[in-house]
């Protein structure tokens, strides 16, 4: 398989459009997947500011420096999209619902449902830094470098964000569905 | 439920998800791409033109002066080399690509 570096010269040496959408093929599913988080399941906006992202990535390609993964660098394109999109729209921001509104405590209920849900119940900054190291799979230097947040701050945004969630199941005491089990997920944890 | 069985579930929570899979957006943004892409064109294509208009009747009105400079050349002659030369940097322009930043 050809490397996200070699696809990326490719693409700044040679404007090779294929090549391109090889990376966008490959990357697609984890800045969609953590911009959907970011925006707490607003599928629609997720996609819009994922599409922006590989947009911008295409533009700036010849200057990026490969001093990191491409993969964190189009996290970090897209982490600056979000932020952006929330200035934007500060104002037009609404109450979070909170996150056990519209659903029986207790009851068995999917996680694609329970997690926006509580994707809510956290700050934005909580919410990056969470995805980013527990679904991302990211190293808390490389967080560092995506978020712009100083280390300790991003521990301690993690270990806030998770006590959060922790302490809602367990005031909940949820359990929830899965759509089935995850190869990568069970690999990782094996 | 104990507080180990709860950390799982929150691990599994958090790393769970259907991964967002799908042509169409592969295809939305590539047509995006493409879509810059002839944009740029269009925009260096006129500017390259625009470029090449001022050359050409720059080179039409120094020709005279210029000629009679270099002493005895014809007026002819320099207006075809300077036309020659402002094609030649407007091709270069044209096939290097140069990247114009769109973003306002």
């Amino acid at each position: 398989m050809i490397s996200d570096l070699e696809l990326a010269a490719r693409v700044a040496g040679s404007n090779d459009q294929a090549a391109f959408q090889q990376l966008v093929e490959r990357h697609q599913a984890p800045i969609r997947g953590f911009l959907r988080r970011l925006l707490a399941g607003d599928h629609g906006t997720a996609d819009d500011l994922a599409q922006e992202t590989f947009l911008i990535a295409y533009r700036k390609i010849p200057g990026w420096k490969a001093e990191g993964t491409f993969t964190s660098w189009l996290h970090t394109i897209a982490y600056r999209q979000f932020l952006q999109f929330r200035r934007k729209h500060k104002r037009q921001q609404v109450m979070a619902e909170p996150p056990d509104a519209g659903f029986d405590p207790g009851q068995a209920v999917d996680a694609e449902i329970l997690l926006p849900r509580l994707m809510r119940l956290v700050s934005a900054d909580e919410r990056a830094c969470l995805t980013l190291a527990y679904a991302a799979g990211m190293s808390h230097p490389e967080i560092v470098a995506i978020t712009g947040l100083p280390l300790g701050t991003v521990k301690s945004h993690i270990s806030r964000g998770r006590q959060k969630l922790q302490q809602w199941l367990k005031d909940n005491d949820h359990s929830f569905q899965t759509a089935g089990p995850d190869p990568a997920s069970e690999a990782r944890h094996a | 439920m104990p507080e180990s069985t709860q950390d799982r579930l929150l691990d599994q929570l958090l790393e769970y998800g259907e991964e967002p899979q799908g042509d169409e957006f592969v295809l939305d943004v590539m047509h995006r791409v493409r879509r810059e892409q002839g944009r740029r064109k269009v925009i260096l294509f006129v500017f390259g033109l625009i470029g090449a208009l001022f050359g050409l009747t720059g080179a039409v009105l120094l020709s005279e002066p210029i000629a009679r400079a270099l002493a005895n050349l014809p007026a002819m002659g320099t207006t075809q080399v300077a036309l020659f030369v402002v094609a030649a940097v407007a091709t270069y322009a044209w096939f290097m690509n140069e990247d114009i930043d769109l973003t306002v």
